[in-house]
């Protein structure tokens, strides 16, 4: 089964969609009848009665969250795409674009918002940035693997011609990787819909992110759900009008070939090294530039010496450092095991719709629901459901995880090259056995793309619950301190956060390294 | 049509040798000389380099020792004003260009005017009338491998590299490209370098037949092939012929003893 088939899975199978989509409501309705006088559940008639009456209100708050969401997805992609021509067209400074790309990714939303709140005041540009800062990443990582997926015969075929590196980008490597631009455009367009929301939730006039802090403040049980149903289905069309693009752009899957690793460039262990020096000089460098060129205020925009001073050297440094890394410890105990498990469940269900087809008409369209909610609005729900205790949130990171992942897995599932399954069909070889031989190891680049970029996007979903939430662990300690003007603090764990989660993307991909090593060595070159 | 107006380049490899960096050795330092003008068949066991010396010629490998020089200079110059053109055993199309397009795209390359007479002319030439707008993904591998000689003589180029371009087409197919394409080559004075399997191809179609031996490559027999041209079908059962190929897999066979323990060549 090729991703074009199972993505178009829903629009061709309708019928088994629009059971699926019945039984849910039918489901959430019973459930919620079931549990009326508990506040925790509006029923689905509910919402629709909620949001028949406050269409007006709904509706200029989704345009201007909307608008700013655009804006940052279009922002975002640009950069997204730009970083990555200069990654493949001058190969050596790939590690240190890459490197830096994923420091700003990995800056925490939850203490990002805050601190460009109080660089730009109430306008839009919080959430416009906070949108953009939520995609570009999720779209150079699958750019930078679709660029490279090329055989190398093409390339020859373009120096036979005299032609360089930019010819090879514009006649071969675009195109060939627009199937992963859109897989990463399609993951994109939730995001900044998520990002701008966290962005208006840092203290913006107007929009979805504004309504939903008042619903929750009200215990407003209908509002909370209405809102939650309206993101969602905004979520889903943007990801369904996206996924109707590819394929009215991609006329049919291309197929895989592997490239071989250039033997001369094989790069020496000393060379990443270097590049975590350079980069993280070139990020101290642009962090004191910024502000000093800005010419901020020391009070709240802290330069890199303020830090190091309130973690190392100031008289309290201990008791920062001892706070910081206790929040830490809470928040891992979430955080771990919400992320394995969105990585297995992601990659489990791919295989299993490869293995039963039939079941994509049900699955994807509750996989695309599941993933496309806005992390933001579905927090106190589910700890709502679930309670403020340790399974909401790891539910929550699971989920946020999930989807990326399974949409990664059956992108690389369904570019298993063509005649190697026919070979293995000539030896009878079952599904199972087609599976595990050809198709998994197809998958894993894909796989090891969305276990690395997930890194970032589970801290992400921690933080963020916890500071809307559950009061516990580094998101609600980040929070706190922006609440209260302690700066030291919120700038220091935004440094630490920050290393942390590059820290993990470091050491996914070191297991990535050495799997790829042997199921797809192109990807390494 | 589109050409290189510079005369056809002759081509001396002196001392060439490639060693790839995991240490397989790839071709063992050889000299050879291809002639201006002339079509040049390399034959050989599978394995023993011949489409290493032709990537090295091409300038796309760059040798681990000794030297190429093209018309007098480095490949790297012939490379850069696009003054040759490689057929690849792999026809390597571009699977979202039809037939026409990755023609084109050649043109393109070279910086060449794209003229649609010719590209159709083209087309029909190498028997792809009526699928120009055709996706290759569509085409049988034949077809494909026609494709990639139509693109790789699409810039007239004044050195023609081809690494086993009609593995994939049929019989009749290839009797007739073998008919039309010399007919090219000839008119434009083009030099040619021809990998091949097959030995009556390889009679058929070049001026020489240099045998190569198993690795590491050695210059087993060096033969011209003065047959007149132009060369029909017919003369394939000519007594001459039929010599010229007992030559040849005379030579093949003797070249087939390797000097490397058989497990370690793999």
């Amino acid at each position: 089964m090729t991703m074009a088939a199972v993505v178009a899975a829903p629009a061709r199978g309708g019928f088994a969609t629009a059971l699926a989509l019945i039984g849910f409501l039918a489901l959430w309705e019973t459930a919620a009848r079931g549990l009326s006088g508990a506040y925790v559940l509006a029923a689905p008639s509910e919402v629709v009665v909620y949001i028949a009456n406050n269409a007006g209100l709904l509706g200029r708050a989704l345009a201007v969250t909307l608008g700013h969401a655009a804006v940052g997805f279009l922002l975002g992609n640009l950069a997204a795409l730009g970083l990555a021509a200069v990654a493949v067209v001058w190969p050596r400074s790939q590690g240190v674009v890459t490197g830096l790309a994923l420091l700003v990714f990995c800056l925490p939303l939850v203490a990002t918002g805050p601190i460009l709140r109080v660089f730009f005041g109430p306008g839009p540009w919080p959430q416009i940035l906070l949108a953009a800062l939520a995609v570009y990443y999720t779209t150079l990582i699958p750019l930078l693997v679709g660029l490279r997926a090329v055989p190398a015969s093409w390339f020859d075929l373009v120096r036979s011609y005299g032609r360089g590196r930019w010819s090879a980008l514009v006649h071969v490597r675009a195109v060939a990787a627009l199937p992963y631009l859109f897989a990463g455009l399609q993951i994109a367009a939730p995001a900044a819909f998520l990002g701008a929301m966290v962005g208006e939730f840092t203290g913006a006039e107007r929009g979805m992110g504004v309504l939903t802090i008042r619903a929750m403040r009200a215990l407003d049980v209908p509002m909370t759900w209405a809102l939650a149903s309206v993101a969602t289905a905004v979520a889903i069309a943007a990801y369904l009008a996206l996924g109707w693009v590819a394929r009215r752009v991609l006329r049919d899957d291309p197929p895989v070939i592997l490239a071989a690793p250039p033997l001369a460039g094989a790069r020496r262990p000393f060379a990443a090294v270097g590049d975590i020096a350079i980069v993280t000089g070139i990020a101290l460098v642009l962090w004191w530039g910024a502000l000093e060129w800005a010419g901020l205020s020391r009070f709240f925009a802290k330069r890199p010496a303020d830090v190091f001073e309130a973690l190392v050297l100031a008289p309290d440094a201990a008791a920062t450092r001892a706070t910081l890394f206790a929040a830490l410890a809470e928040t891992a105990v979430f955080l771990v095991p919400g992320y394995l498990a969105g990585l297995v469940a992601g990659a489990g269900l791919a295989i299993l719709l490869v293995l039963v087809p039939g079941l994509a008409g049900l699955v994807m369209p509750l996989a695309i629901a599941l993933r496309s909610v806005p992390i933001v609005t579905t927090a106190p729900l589910v700890v709502l459901l679930l309670g403020r205790g340790a399974v909401g949130t790891v539910v929550l990171v699971a989920v946020m995880v999930f989807f990326p992942t399974f949409v990664a897995c059956l992108h690389g599932l369904g570019r298993a090259p063509g005649q190697v399954m026919d070979v293995m069909r000539s030896y009878a070889a079952g599904p199972v056995a087609r599976l595990v031989r050809v198709g998994i190891p197809a998958m894993a680049p894909a796989f090891f793309a969305a276990a690395r970029m997930n890194v970032p996007a589970a801290i992400l979903a921690v933080t963020v619950v916890e500071w809307l939430a559950t009061g516990k662990g580094i998101g609600s300690l980040m929070a706190l301190s922006a609440s209260l003007s302690d700066y030291n603090m919120l700038w220091s764990a935004v440094v630490i956060v920050s290393a942390l989660s590059a820290l993990g993307y470091g050491a996914v991909g070191l297991v990535e390294a050495r799997v790829l090593r042997t199921y797809a060595p192109e990807q390494l070159a | 049509m589109a050409r290189d107006d510079r005369p056809p380049p002759g081509i001396v490899c002196t001392g060439l040798g490639k060693t790839f960096p995991d240490g397989t050795a790839a071709l063992c330092p050889i000299d050879l000389t291809f002639q201006a003008g002339h079509t040049t068949a390399l034959v050989g066991p599978s394995g023993c380099g011949k489409s290493t010396l032709l990537r090295l010629i091409s300038g796309l490998e760059t040798p681990s020792i000794g030297r190429v020089e093209i018309g007098g200079a480095p490949p790297a110059d012939t490379l850069a004003r696009a003054g040759l053109a490689v057929a690849f055993q792999d026809p390597s199309l571009l699977p979202w260009r039809t037939v026409r397009g990755n023609i084109e795209l050649a043109l393109g390359l070279a910086r060449h005017p794209v003229v649609d007479r010719d590209v159709d002319q083209l087309i029909r030439l190498v028997g792809l009338d009526g699928f120009a707008d055709v996706r290759p993904a569509a085409l049988s591998g034949g077809m494909r491998q026609r494709a990639a000689i139509a693109r790789a003589l699409a810039t007239g180029p004044g050195l023609l590299l081809l690494d086993e371009p009609f593995g994939a087409v049929d019989e009749l197919t290839r009797q007739q490209l073998a008919q039309d394409l010399p007919r090219i080559w000839e008119a434009r004075g083009t030099t040619t370098v021809l990998v091949t399997h097959s030995v009556s191809e390889a009679v058929m179609l070049s001026d020489r037949i240099i045998v190569l031996s198993a690795r590491p490559a050695e210059v087993i027999e060096d033969i011209a092939v003065d047959l007149p041209r132009p060369r029909d079908p017919d003369l394939g059962r000519s007594a001459e012929f039929d010599a010229l190929t007992d030559r040849v897999f005379a030579a093949l066979s003797r070249g087939m003893v390797t000097r490397e323990p058989p497990l370690a060549a793999q």
